[in-house]
């Protein structure tokens, strides 16, 4: 019989697929592979808090893929690594309060002066000089700072969906009190502290539906949840009211709005600024006056929800890609 | 000569999610066969040799080989057209223009009218394998191999209890619309939208498949209950041992691909089509039925890599 080479034996192809991934690297706790494995990870330790770090491929220049709030850890990056790593290197490490990295108890040890910290920290670690810097939501207050305060290590920034505090808010975000405890938990009543202690899963699908607000979500809803169950609720609201973004101004403390715009003053490098039409965690509004206040380049993601590397992730990966070649050229 | 009836318009009509394609086609075209109903086929890419894809119509169209004419069409030259009944072409509204044979002549309508002297045939279900083996058995010069998914043919193993319980009642007035009961004349007639929701939910069971799902309803509401039926009110010329015949009479290289979790068509059948023809049977764990819409990495591997393994020796 004609069948190529033969009668050949039932191929069972899961089986097939997964002994051939795990022999390449090590599954991930979560039991799931990877399309492409750390080439080098490691650990670095500041204040006694070990922050967990993975570097691919080693293609130049460089680029780190910054944590975010820590509801999630950097698996979220997980659509851009395998094609960056391919054309440049890439560094990325799990912000404190999840993943691999430590869970302090001490409210201070989350500003977001300790994530830039870690971040350099990391630089050194991977023997990284300098590094196009690339956050998500929170990241993008991470990115704002290392651009702004170590212009040195930093060739460029790409923000997606930054949250800052731009006094551009959802009018349903304003509502309730964080620390009050509340006779509902409906909607963004959750994003308070008596709910996270008391159902902090329950917390992290609300609030990773908003998120991915497109239709057809339902594996990045799965993965995000995922991560945010690998942090507690008592982490999370140790970290919530860390300072982020504090800026001083001389004698006086810029905060909010000011400390952004100053912050944004501060940068030289080349910048991008991406958002969504249909983010819901952070107003489209917030990157358009992050773009205008760095006088950069934004593109706006019609119909994109607040996590468009995992929803629309050959869209950002091809973006990320043409700013940093454009980067490396001098042509931005 | 059977009658056909075209609806006005049917060239133009926009198709559900026929906006944004990865590839567009290099020549689009229509062709008539021996019935005169009129077929609408698109060829994409210029390599060598040249792939099948064939419909499952009428319950869908030519879209449903979306996750792999971009990729295919890279490496091969790719024909695909919309069967009987569905997307651009015709919609008979006969039992008998939805003749075993009528497939079997629009495939060799569709590869006449393309220049297409022969190829390999991709298939998905009954609609799409059993018709390619069919061709591959009657014109053994025509087919240089076959890849079929969700192996489809007829008789060759039980149906799924569903399909053989749903079967015996699908004339009759039914006192319940829950479930397989959908799969019934007068549900459809009803309320066509429900029985495709619930049918293509059914058979593409993985988790996150909302959008396998919501295209796939899409094509079926592209389509014509008055074709579902006049399909499903056609009978099949064959019984077990001429079905069993001509699989057995199928000399050219195949590929068997079948999900272990097929809820439309048992792996039962794609075993015994294994043990009927000798083909490989690669099964994907935890895979439905819809293999190609929703593992298409997968199955373009499967085809690529079956394609590759003819080594144009009898190209």
């Amino acid at each position: 019989m004609g069948s190529g080479g033969g009668r050949m034996d039932t191929v069972r192809l899961r089986e097939r697929l997964a002994g051939s991934a795990s022999d390449a690297g090590s599954p991930a706790a979560d039991g799931q592979t990877r399309a492409r494995y750390p080439d080098e990870d490691g650990f670095v330790e500041r204040d006694g808090v070990s922050v967990y770090w993975e570097r691919y491929g080693d293609g130049q220049p460089a680029i780190l893929l910054l944590p975010t709030w820590s509801i999630i850890h950097s698996r979220f990056w997980k659509a851009q690594i395998p094609y960056l790593a391919r054309h440049f290197r890439v560094v990325t490490f799990d912000g404190r309060g999840n993943g691999r990295s430590d869970r302090p108890a001490v409210t201070a040890a989350y500003a977001d002066t300790e994530f830039v910290a870690d971040g350099l920290a990391v630089l050194d670690a991977t023997g990284t000089d300098r590094a196009i810097v690339v956050g998500l939501s929170m990241g993008g207050g991470y990115a704002l700072r290392l651009a702004a305060e170590h212009a040195e290590r930093v060739l460029g920034a790409v923000f997606i969906g930054p949250s800052l505090p731009m006094g551009i808010r959802w009018p349903d975000r304003e509502t309730y009190p964080f620390d009050a405890e509340l006779d509902t938990d409906a909607g963004w009543a959750r994003y308070n502290a008596f709910v996270w202690r008391r159902d902090w899963h329950g917390f992290a699908e609300f609030f990773i539906d908003q998120v991915f607000s497109e239709p057809h979500s339902t594996k990045p809803i799965e993965d995000g949840v995922g991560w945010a169950d690998e942090t507690d609720g008592e982490t999370m609201v140790i970290a919530e009211t860390a300072p982020y973004l504090v800026v001083s101004d001389g004698g006086a403390d810029l905060r909010g709005k000011a400390a952004t715009l100053a912050l944004a003053a501060r940068v030289t490098a080349p910048c991008l600024v991406v958002h969504g039409t249909n983010d819901r965690i952070t107003p489209v509004g917030v990157g358009r006056a992050l773009a205008a206040a760095l006088g950069c380049p934004f593109v706006q993601l019609d119909g994109s929800g607040h996590g468009p590397d995992m929803r629309d992730p050959v869209k950002v990966n091809l973006l990320i890609r043409d700013f940093v070649r454009q980067v490396e050229r001098g042509t931005r | 000569m059977i009658e056909s009836t075209t609806i006005d318009g049917a060239e133009e009509r926009a198709l559900s999610d026929d906006g944004g394609r990865a590839v567009l086609p290099n020549d689009s075209g229509f062709a008539a066969g021996p019935d005169g109903v009129r077929l609408a086929f698109d060829v994409y890419g210029a390599g060598d040799p040249t792939l099948v894809l064939m419909p499952s119509a009428p319950i869908i169209h030519s879209r449903q080989w979306k996750g792999q004419v971009p990729y295919l069409s890279r490496r091969y030259r790719v024909l695909t057209y919309d069967g009987r009944g569905n997307g651009r072409s015709d919609r008979p509204t006969d039992p008998a223009s939805y003749h075993d044979d009528r497939f079997v002549d629009d495939l060799e309508t569709v590869m006449d009218a393309t220049g297409t002297d022969r190829a390999v045939l991709v298939g998905l279900c009954g609609d799409g394998v059993w018709r390619a083996i069919r061709l591959a058995a009657a014109k053994p010069d025509r087919v240089l191999g076959i890849v079929a998914f969700a192996v489809g043919v007829p008789r060759i193993a039980p149906a799924q209890p569903h399909y053989v319980a749903s079967s015996k009642v699908f004339d009759d007035v039914l006192p319940t619309s829950e479930g397989w009961a959908k799969h019934n004349r007068h549900h459809w007639r009803r309320d066509y939208a429900d029985f495709a929701q619930f049918f293509f939910s059914e058979i593409t069971s993985e988790p996150h498949s909302t959008k396998a799902i919501e295209d796939a309803v899409g094509w079926a509401l592209d389509g014509s209950v008055d074709a579902m039926l006049a399909d499903a009110d056609a009978e099949l010329p064959f019984d077990l041992e001429g079905i069993e015949g001509i699989c057995r009479s199928v000399q050219c290289p195949m590929l068997l691909v079948h999900g272990s979790e097929d809820t439309c068509q048992s792996p039962a059948r794609a075993h015994r089509l294994a043990e009927l023809t000798g083909a490989p049977l690669v099964i994907v764990e935890g895979a439905d039925h819809m293999i190609p819409g929703r593992h298409p990495v997968k199955a373009n591997l499967l085809i690529r890599d079956f394609v590759e393994s003819l080594g144009g020796r009898s190209r």
